[in-house]
Parts: structure tokens; sequence; C-alpha cells
């Protein structure tokens, strides 16, 4: 699209081209967002029970 | 917020598998950092209650045997409160906050209560929301769409009477507050006057390196319990590795739903909604068959993982457990899986 669409002058401002992979970031991070709505109430940790005192 | 058009057609593979799999570090991301703030406001709180190594050994309830009873959505048929009381038993009681109006309406006060959940607004609601409002209920649907406890759906009359309830009997009940509690939480609980016994919910392994839960523990010192994803799990912790009980029977352990249950009244239909159109929401789901009563059940990725890490805690367990819950997808070696009924003859006097 870029080497069709020419400007005759040129913008004081830098204009930056949408990258295409924006859309699927926009995704990600909703389906990341939403996604953490089907979490656990709380961490499970394999092989572990009670810690009585860590600093032991 | 409305997802993009794309994300809804195309769920990308979000399916139940693809979920549990994730389901770790879902979790942690909902949980993790809200926990351990939580935690570090909860701190002023500590002198209004006890450590949960006090709790430790206490012979708490009749002999070397405990009930803990979830709400899953068998209380409401099996009603094993019933069968509690014309049994006569005598051992401890440990319920979910989830299942304490229950109890209670039931006559019942337990021995000893269990929260985990950080979650801002709604594990007040088990305990009564002294704040609740219509403006409240306008923005979260959530029990009225419960398949757990239905009389939730009358919500704001269902509320006052729990905080009749509590406000009679909660000053008899122990709890064992977790630090990642919400404040709302525990100034409900402060409120009602409750025995608190404080703990540190294993955000992640504690020998690992930067460990969540070793600075959990560096801020406030108390024990770090492993609560196994939910708090139905936390509660036989408490039963297995804090109060030592040799056998252990659980009633609404459901985790999963009775196979006529419509999506609408489950625990992530809104959270699939925004990922999925309704009519895609099977994949969201995983249907069991239950050999010991010749049942089917469907359950979601949360449920599934706890079905999962209760299995791993259950090969490690120093007590006999008995899923007593009569339905459901809680079996396997080694659980037994029996009417509760008969834990109650084995362990009444």
């Amino acid at each position: 699209m870029s080497s069709l669409l020419k400007g005759n002058y040129n913008l004081k401002k830098k204009v930056e081209t949408k990258k295409e992979n924006d859309k699927d970031s926009l995704e990600d991070k909703f389906e990341k967002e939403a996604m953490k709505h089907f979490g656990g109430s709380i961490a499970f940790v394999k092989k572990k029970k009670v810690e009585w005192d860590l600093k032991k | 917020m409305n997802p993009p058009e794309s994300v809804k057609k195309n769920p990308s593979g979000h399916t139940a598998k693809e979920l549990i799999a994730n389901m770790e570090q879902i979790t942690w991301e909902r949980t993790g950092p809200m926990s351990l703030e939580n935690a570090q406001r909860n701190v002023k709180f500590l002198d209004r209650g006890k450590s949960l190594v006090d709790l430790r050994g206490v012979p708490v309830g009749e002999g070397d045997h405990a009930v803990i009873v979830a709400s899953g959505p068998s209380i409401k048929f099996k009603d094993p409160a019933k069968a509690i009381q014309s049994s006569g038993y005598k051992g401890a009681i440990i319920c979910a906050e989830s299942a304490i109006r229950y109890l209670l309406t039931h006559g019942i006060v337990p021995d000893l209560m269990v929260t985990v959940d950080p979650h801002p607004q709604r594990i007040v609601r088990w305990l009564g929301d002294p704040d609740l409002d219509e403006e409240k209920l306008a923005k979260d649907d959530y029990f009225r769409r419960q398949d757990m406890d239905e009389q939730f759906a009358r919500e704001l009359e269902v509320n006052q009477k729990i905080i009749d309830l509590l406000d009679e009997h909660g000053k008899e009940i122990r709890i064992a507050l977790s630090t990642s509690s919400s404040e709302v939480l525990v100034n409900r609980v402060l409120e009602i006057g409750m025995q608190i016994y404080w703990w540190n919910p294993m955000l992640d392994d504690p020998d690992a390196e930067n460990s969540a839960t070793r600075e959990l523990h560096e801020i406030n010192g108390l024990p770090c319990v492993n609560a196994g994803g939910n708090v139905g799990a936390a509660a036989f912790m408490m039963a297995d590795a804090v109060l030592e009980k040799k056998h252990v029977g659980l009633v609404g352990m459901d985790l999963s739903y009775y196979d006529d249950t419509p999506y609408r009244n489950t625990q992530y239909y809104d959270a699939m909604l925004k990922v999925a159109d309704e009519e895609d929401l099977d994949q969201f789901f995983i249907r069991i068959h239950n050999p010991h009563i010749d049942k089917w059940f469907f359950t979601d990725p949360a449920y599934m993982w706890y079905r999962e890490s209760f299995m791993e805690i259950a090969q490690d367990a120093d007590c006999m457990i008995y899923n007593c819950t009569e339905g459901g997808i809680l079996f396997g070696d080694p659980i037994e899986f029996i009417p509760f009924q008969r834990f109650l003859e084995k362990f009444s006097s």
C-alpha cells in the first residue's frame, strides 16, 4: 500500500505505519485478559502440604 | 469491552483441555498479585486472631474423623445436613465458607470454616455483605446464576438472613482465614467476631527461587498451606495436615454439574462468552460418567483442574478419604466413594 500512496509534501511529524501484527496483539491482549476469568481460586502446589516455618 | 469479532468467532482452540493445561498460570495471573497485596494489608489485623499453628493437633470435634462440607449442587438433592442431624454425629465438621448458610439454616454450627479466594467482592457474600444493595447487584449476577446454592438467587433477602445467622452464631465458629482474603471479607469476619486462625496459601513452590510464598511468609511469619486450588481442598488440608484427622468424609464436593444444568448456571459462563459465542460453549466442558452411581456429569476447566489437584493431594494424604457426595466426578484410587449414610454409621457413636 505504501508503494502506491505517495505524498507530494513532507509532514513535520513522522507517521508510523501500522504493523500487521497490531491486530493480533489486540486480540492476544483481549484473550489474555479474558482468560484470567477462568482461573481457580488459588494456586495448587505439587507435593506440598503445610510449611509451618520456612525459616528453618 | 466487547471482544474483537475475530476472537468471538474463532476462540482459537481454547478448549477445556488447553485451559486445564494452563490453569496454573491463569490462576496465578488472577490471584497471585491480589493475594500478595491483600496479605500486606492484612498484617495490621493479625493480632485480632491467632496463627493456624495454634490449631495444630487441637482436638476439634470428637474422635479421629471429620466431615468436609462444600457447596456443590448435590447438597440440595442429598441434604447431608439432615443426615448429620439425625445420626448423632459428633466428629469435626469443617466447611467451605460457601456452605455456611446451608449448615446454619439446618441448625448445624461447624467447628471450623475455611476461606481462601482473594476475590475483592464475591467471597464476602457467603458471610453476608452488609453493604449489598441494588446497585451492587446490578453489576454482578454471579450469585443469581449459580448452581451451588440456589437460595442465593433471592439475593437481598438471603443476604440479610446470613447476616442475622452469623450475628447469632458467628462468635462460636473458628475460621481458618487466609491472608489472601479481601478487605471487605476480613472486615466482615472482624465485625462478626469469629475466632480467627490466620494462614498463608501457597502461591507457588516455597523452595523455588524468588518464591511468592516465601515472600508471604517473610511478611507475616505464618504457616503456608497448599490450598489445592480451591476452598474445598483447603478445608480438606485443614482436616488432614492441621487437625490430623484419620478419616475424612467429603460432601458437596461435586466439582461438576448435573447433566441437565444449563450452561448459564455454570461458574464461568460470563468468561466463556467473552471469547466464544453461546452456540460454541460445548468446547469448554467435559462430560464424565460416574460409574459408582451410573450417572453423567459435566465439568468445566477449573473444576477439572481442582479434581486433578485433589487426586494428587489424596495420594499424599495421611488419612482415609471417603467421598460421600453421592454425585460428581471426584472418584478413583485412593478415594473411597461411599454413601454418606455409611460414613455416618461408621463414625457416629
